[in-house]
């Protein structure tokens, strides 16, 4: 076993979006934990055996056993503590809706905002326009909704919402406005970011800006 | 023959005979007792319906319940234990169980299919390097048979197959067939037994015979999307490609080929 610490840890890093929809679904929970903030250039020896086969955050301890990857450590808390408020819908229809656009957001948000600050010239032109498309059918599904679970603040959110942190990036890099091109986002974003467990999770989009220029120069990009 | 109330509304699976992915669903269906209809799809001239069922990215496979559209395999199956829970789950109880086997799912989908996929559409040096990922990819599941979440199991699920047995299943009866077709080992019995023991178990279940294709079938479909593979990539013919004696009979249009390479490049 990993640890053989009691309750709950989690191995994160401050500003990963993955990170941050553990924080946040076990603040919604009310469920205590202890927060291990990682050197992701310096594996502890606690990461490499909660992660043996990755090596990333985040990882949830529970009693020393590992849980890793992000949307399956929500999927975890869900059904380890039963009595908590859950995530996921109970309907099965609503649920695989729920895992279909979280997982979108998993296949597309991440990889693509990193090209958009990677990369330069026709690929990163490229990039932008894959981001709107994204945002926009993201947009789309979110609809009047008041979040994308409907009136509850649920899954999808929880999955979602670290990225708005790095919207602001996303617009600098990318040349667009959030606001412009998808107002119904861009509203859902403050309405998440009046939340206190996503207050208290998510950094400030200046803090992120930053630490993607820290990257930058880290790898030599201009 | 398990056959609950709520079959009342009709299950449609739109598929493709060659697609793993479809071949998961297709065996949760039949593990499950469930009834449905199939529509195979040809990947290379879309049907409206499918487009309208899964307009976000227009593949295979989707299954209509009740004309409420389902696609991505993995969410399909777990829909599956969700609207039939007494029917024969294939998640486990527990809840770290259930964690590791979605774990598990995930890698097969994010690290051994590419690599896989990858072995098949590359030559030389290229080719060397994604034989050398599968190996590594392969030697951690192994581990877990051996000595880890999986020891002493018969099946990945346990003493029956499960979501991970499934996912894992539909798609490793490819490496026999790129074995064949590109001359590569990628799965010796000797560098994983436990690997080998699993998958011949699981390939000679009813429910699993009458859902992969015969692998004749397999090889003359493999041979002619690795055939087109290397022509469109420039490459010579490498050492292991149909000779003109066995030219596939049916040999794809290109835009065809492109489209099953993608499939086939993650299908395991």
């Amino acid at each position: 076993m990993a640890g053989e610490k009691k309750g709950l840890q989690l191995l994160d890093f401050w500003v990963s979006p993955f990170g941050q929809r553990c924080r946040i679904a076990l603040a919604e929970k009310g469920l205590p934990y202890e927060y291990l903030e990682q050197d992701l250039r310096n594996k502890s020896e606690l990461l490499l055996r909660a992660n043996p086969v990755h090596k990333k955050v985040p990882v949830l301890l529970h009693d020393g056993r590992p849980v890793c990857e992000s949307l399956i450590i929500l999927h975890y808390l869900d059904e380890a503590f039963p009595d908590k408020p859950a995530l996921l819908p109970s309907d099965p229809y609503a649920r695989a809706q729920a895992r279909f656009w979280a997982d979108y957001v998993d296949k597309k948000v991440y990889d693509c905002g990193s090209r958009l600050w990677r990369l330069k010239g026709e690929p990163q032109a490229q990039a932008r326009q894959e981001m709107l498309e994204i945002l926009r059918t993201l947009e789309g599904e979110l609809g009047d909704k008041k979040y994308f679970s409907g009136e509850a603040f649920g899954f999808v959110d929880v999955a979602f919402v670290p990225f708005t942190a790095w919207f602001l990036s996303y617009e600098r890099f990318g040349e667009f406005s959030v606001e412009e091109v998808c107002p119904r986002l861009a509203a859902w974003a403050k309405r998440c970011g009046e939340r206190e467990s996503v207050a208290k999770s998510l950094h400030p989009p200046e803090k992120v800006y930053e630490f993607i220029a820290m990257l930058k120069k880290t790898y030599g990009i201009e | 023959m398990e056959k609950t109330t709520e079959s009342a509304p009709p299950l449609k699976l739109f598929g493709s005979w060659a697609s793993s992915y479809t071949h998961r669903v297709q065996l949760a269906l039949r593990l499950k007792g469930l009834e449905f209809e199939y529509a195979e799809e040809d990947m290379s001239n879309k049907s409206d319906e499918l487009l309208r069922h899964n307009p976000v990215y227009k593949k295979v496979p989707v299954l209509v319940h009740g004309g409420r559209a389902l696609p991505e395999s993995v969410i399909i199956l777990q829909y599956l234990d969700d609207a039939w829970p007494e029917s024969r789950p294939l998640l486990p109880a527990d809840a770290f169980d259930r964690a590791l086997a979605r774990f598990w799912c995930h890698f097969a989908d994010d690290k051994l299919g590419p690599a896989v996929g990858a072995v098949f559409a590359s030559t030389g040096e290229e080719q060397e390097a994604a034989v050398r990922q599968v190996h590594e990819n392969l030697a951690l599941i192994e581990a877990e048979l051996r000595d880890g979440a999986f020891k002493g199991r018969r099946f990945f699920g346990g003493d029956e197959v499960g979501l991970l047995d499934v996912v894992l299943g539909c798609g490793s009866y490819w490496l026999a067939v790129f074995e064949e077709v590109t001359g590569v080992r990628l799965v010796a019995a000797d560098a994983f037994p436990l690997f080998n023991a699993w998958l011949r178990d699981f390939e000679a279940l009813d429910e699993v015979r009458e859902t992969i294709p015969a692998v004749d079938r397999l090889l003359e479909y493999a041979r002619g999307v690795r055939h087109m593979l290397l022509g469109l990539a420039g490459a010579g013919a490498g050492a292991a490609t149909s000779t003109p004696a066995e030219a596939p009979t049916a040999a794809p249009p290109a835009a065809a080929a492109t489209t099953a390479a993608a499939d086939i490049a993650v299908d395991i």
